[in-house]
């Protein structure tokens, strides 16, 4: 009778025939899995999850196990190519990898001598943990303006955070809250920045109280205990309404209040502002509920906040995440076990102290675009996109000539895809590093292939608030693919920055690890390094804040000028900020419904990815669809007052009727044209980049909920 | 004789699907053909609550298998550990087992002209392999492998 053991890597090895197992550090989403790969003949056999890892104990989702066919893929950038039509015209031919750097560094060092560093614009999306790289890139280079998903995504986590309590909290699943409260987020298919779905899932096993905060009955709404399907864009409201029970039935953490905040009298000013019944109106969730929610969260210890990228991507990005973080510290949570923790990094070279921001100038810095205009994410050498396409269009403040888009398909995930596209095919000169030759990518000048995470060395999870970092280990190699870290590397010494970098990225690693007295080859053989764990710090140490205080009153906001508390704004387009628009585009549009497999606009060329999701689908409340004539599998046209794109209509009821919810970053691979169906079924063809619409501190383009009209598509010679 | 058989904890299920995609990766099932996958049951009312599951439908590996009597070829068979194989060699594409089976479980390949149904990993089993699916990739850790009776001892009264 065979034993049965999971993950029993010694019976693969000998059942299969492989020939090794790698441990590695999965990037497939931003990051984060343990995986083993199994080798056979040089190529990869199979992937299955880790279970000595600690982020994910031997799970894994259908992204990371579907790798193998990502790397392999056929249509897969194998060597450096130049366009040799024009653009979008798909006509490219393969060319050196030096003779494509010494062309992208010759462009880079002609700009920087006739218009300035600031007008090369580096930048990555989400990023594939090259963010630091880029970011040492540009800051030793001289340009202040690196274009990244931060204004919206997780930047403002950071930043807003730092502002608060110094770091970013992070729920502590480890130890299990007894209530957790997922705030717009459905971590179980996104497995989000510093988390998985697997822990969180299993402290609700555990028996966690669940609040889930969704305008969509997720199946986390419908598992939770206290359902808050709220009004989209109306978070800010939702949460202060909840601090307004906290403080008024004095649920609060009495210690924390008086010896630990900042701004307790204004801030309890201002949540008096938000009485139950008109936190109702606004956010059409019953005051009882709210009540309800706000009393389990505030009297179940230890709590905890899932929160993520959902509230960023809008007007009130900054004080929502603020409002959030005021329920984390008022209820006594933070730094605790099993509530939101302030980790500790391994004392290695963080990111901040890789990406060299100290050797930028002030002088270089103060040119960042839109720095003056957006002062909480220009402080945090984050820039808003609309800003560097008005550069490029209107040249600006100043001229930008040059993108290098490493990672980042912005026609596809920018608000306001047009505008960006016309932006794309005025710029100079645009060098890109991907693994496909994406609809962005087909307005390049120079495409260089990038490797994938199973194609090379690196420090995993380098960039995160969790405490761990994790060696991600070389398996393979495909093409003449280089990893960004290895191809900025080489730029880099092309383009006179030498002494600052390494004769291979491999230096790059052991700088990284440097303080801790190792190098890259010994933590190559360790599974992973964790930071020193310890609880309630800030009873020695204070926070790491101007005051030392857990800031509800930021101290910094009130010095860019900002206000000082969290406060709500209606979303730019609504039914109550535009009620005449209303009239024409009845709908409110959310567009952020996230989807096993993909990762945004990733992967739609992965064929076991693709196979669980093939079109893009709208979700219409069945009595909407009634209304409108809508027959579910339909496609429909889904129109805002910038244009309209076709989705297949999907029946919904677990929303309210006046809501349809649209999925985002929908391309299709298959289609061959150049074009590949950009502007087919992409919902940013909808949103808008207005800066007035942006979130007036971070700069976060408001793509998360607008007005719509749906109706369905007519196809020729219908006339009905 | 012990048992072997897949429990499913439907409640658990998050509904990421990285099942389908372990069974692919095992399997190599051609694109469409589905040995395991996910369904949602819902958003309705029920009893005035909102109600929204997803189902993991595989072969249940019947005690007494329809898809086995309705077999003209005899391609299908149960063994006495209690997993029911479909042996594809003998499988002339008559269909007749996908109109017996009560569970939507079995698919017909149209390019191999067979009809495809989990068989429980059964060359994984026989090593001492758990089934793909089954090998703790499961986020939920809602799927388990093993003696369904046993199991099901151990789980919510609402598996299948």
């Amino acid at each position: 009778m065979p034993e049965f053991v999971s993950s029993n890597i010694a019976k693969e090895m000998e059942i299969y025939g492989y020939d090794s197992v790698v441990k590695s550090h999965c990037r497939m989403c931003h990051g984060g899995c343990g995986v083993l790969i199994y080798l056979k003949d040089g190529k990869v056999a199979k992937i299955a999850g880790d279970p000595d890892c600690p982020i994910n104990h031997g799970t894994l989702c259908s992204k990371g196990l579907a790798s193998a066919q990502l790397a392999y893929h056929p249509d897969r950038l194998t060597t450096p190519v130049r366009r040799i039509g024009p653009k979008a015209s798909g006509k490219w031919e393969r060319i050196s990898w030096d003779e494509a750097l010494d062309t992208i560094a010759e462009r880079i060092l002609r700009y920087k001598e006739e218009f300035g560093a600031e007008s090369i614009v580096p930048g990555y999306g989400t990023g594939r943990e090259n963010e630091a790289v880029i970011y040492r890139f540009a800051n030793l280079l001289g340009t202040p303006n690196v274009l990244t998903a931060g204004h919206f995504c997780y930047g403002p986590r950071i930043a807003t955070s730092i502002l608060t309590c110094g770091t970013n909290p992070i729920v502590d699943y480890e130890n299990h809250p007894k209530c957790i409260m997922v705030w717009g987020n459905n971590l179980v298919i996104s497995n989000p920045d510093c988390y998985k779905g697997e822990p969180f899932s299993v402290s609700l096993d555990k028996g966690a109280k669940l609040i889930a905060v969704d305008p969509r009955l997720t199946r986390i709404a419908a598992r939770s205990d206290v359902w808050l399907p709220l009004r989209p864009g109306t978070d800010t409201a939702l949460a202060l309404g909840m601090l307004n029970v906290i403080v008024n039935e004095e649920l609060y953490d009495r210690e924390f209040v008086e010896n630990h905040v900042h701004g307790w009298k204004p801030f309890v000013e201002r949540v008096n502002e938000y009485p139950l019944n008109k936190v109702e109106k606004i956010t059409w969730v019953p005051a009882e509920k709210i009540r309800e929610a706000a009393r389990l969260f505030a009297t179940t210890r230890p709590a905890a906040i899932q929160w993520g990228v959902a509230i960023e991507q809008q007007v009130n990005c900054a004080d929502n995440n603020r409002a959030l973080m005021a329920l984390m510290g008022l209820t006594g949570n933070i730094d605790i076990p099993g509530g939101q923790m302030l980790f500790s990094p391994p004392k290695i070279r963080n990111v901040g102290q890789f990406g060299a921001h100290k050797m930028l100038s002030k002088e270089q810095a103060k040119k960042r675009l839109g720095g003056e205009r957006f002062r909480l994410g220009g402080n945090f050498a984050i820039i808003n996109p609309k800003c560097v396409w008005d550069a490029i269009l209107e040249e600006k403040p100043y001229p930008v000539k040059m993108l290098f888009l490493i990672s980042s398909n912005p026609v596809m995930t920018r608000g306001n895809a047009r505008e960006v596209y016309r932006a794309l095919e005025k710029v100079e000169f645009m060098a890109v590093s991907d693994f496909f030759l994406t609809p962005t990518a087909e307005l390049a000048d120079i495409v260089l292939p990038a490797a994938t995470w199973l194609e090379m060395d690196y420090i995993g999870d380098f960039w995160k608030r969790h405490g761990h970092i994790l060696p991600r280990r070389k398996a393979i190699s495909v093409g003449e693919c280089r990893s960004d870290h290895e191809m900025l590397n080489d730029l880099a010494h092309r383009v006179g920055q030498g002494e600052y970098w390494w004769d291979t990225f491999e230096g790059g690693l052991d700088y990284i690890l440097e303080p801790m007295g190792i190098s890259w080859r010994d933590f190559k053989k360790m599974d992973f390094i964790r930071g020193d764990v310890t609880y309630q710090k800030y009873k020695e140490k204070g926070f790491s804040t101007p005051t030392g205080k857990f800031e509800l009153y930021s101290t910094l906001l009130e010095k860019w000028g900002y206000d000082p508390l969290p406060r709500f704004r209606e979303a730019p387009e609504s039914p109550v900020s535009t009620p005449e628009l209303y009239k024409d585009y009845p709908y409110i549009l959310i567009t952020g419904r996230r989807l096993p497999g993909f990762f945004h606009s990733e992967n739609r060329q992965v064929p076991w990815l693709r196979e669980l999701h093939r079109e893009p689908v709208v979700e219409i409340h069945p009595e909407t669809a009634e209304k409108e004539g809508i027959k579910e599998g339909d496609w429909i046209l889904i129109e805002s007052p910038r244009g309209k794109v076709r989705q297949r209509a999907k029946f919904f009821a677990g929303m309210d009727p006046r809501i349809v919810s649209a999925e985002h970053a929908w391309w299709f691979p298959e289609k061959r044209d150049p074009g590949h169906g950009w502007d087919e079924s992409n919902i940013n063809i909808l949103t808008d980049n207005a800066y007035e619409s942006c979130d007036p501190a971070m700069g976060a383009t408001h793509v998360r909920t607008l007005l719509c009209k749906i109706y369905p598509e007519k196809t020729e010679g219908d006339n009905s | 004789m012990k048992q072997y058989g897949l429990v499913i904890d439907q409640e658990a299920c998050w509904g990421c699907k990285t099942c389908e995609v372990a069974c692919k990766q095992e399997n190599g099932a051609a694109d469409g053909i589905k040995l395991i996958y996910v369904s949602e049951d819902g958003p309705r009312m029920v009893d005035g609550e909102p109600y929204f599951v997803f189902r993991v439908n595989v072969c249940r590996h019947c005690d007494d298998p329809p898809c086995a009597d309705a077999c003209p070829e005899e391609a299908i068979t149960k063994r006495e550990d209690g997993i029911v194989v479909m042996d594809y060699e003998q499988c002339t594409g008559c269909q007749l087992c996908i109109e017996a089976c009560p569970y939507n479980a079995i698919t017909f390949d149209p390019d191999k002209g067979v009809a495809q149904k989990c068989n429980l990993c059964h060359h994984r089993v026989d090593k001492g392999l758990l089934p793909a699916c089954a090998d703790n990739i499961c986020l939920a850790h809602c799927i388990f492998f093993g003696d369904p009776e046993e199991i099901s001892q151990t789980l919510d009264p609402l598996t299948p």
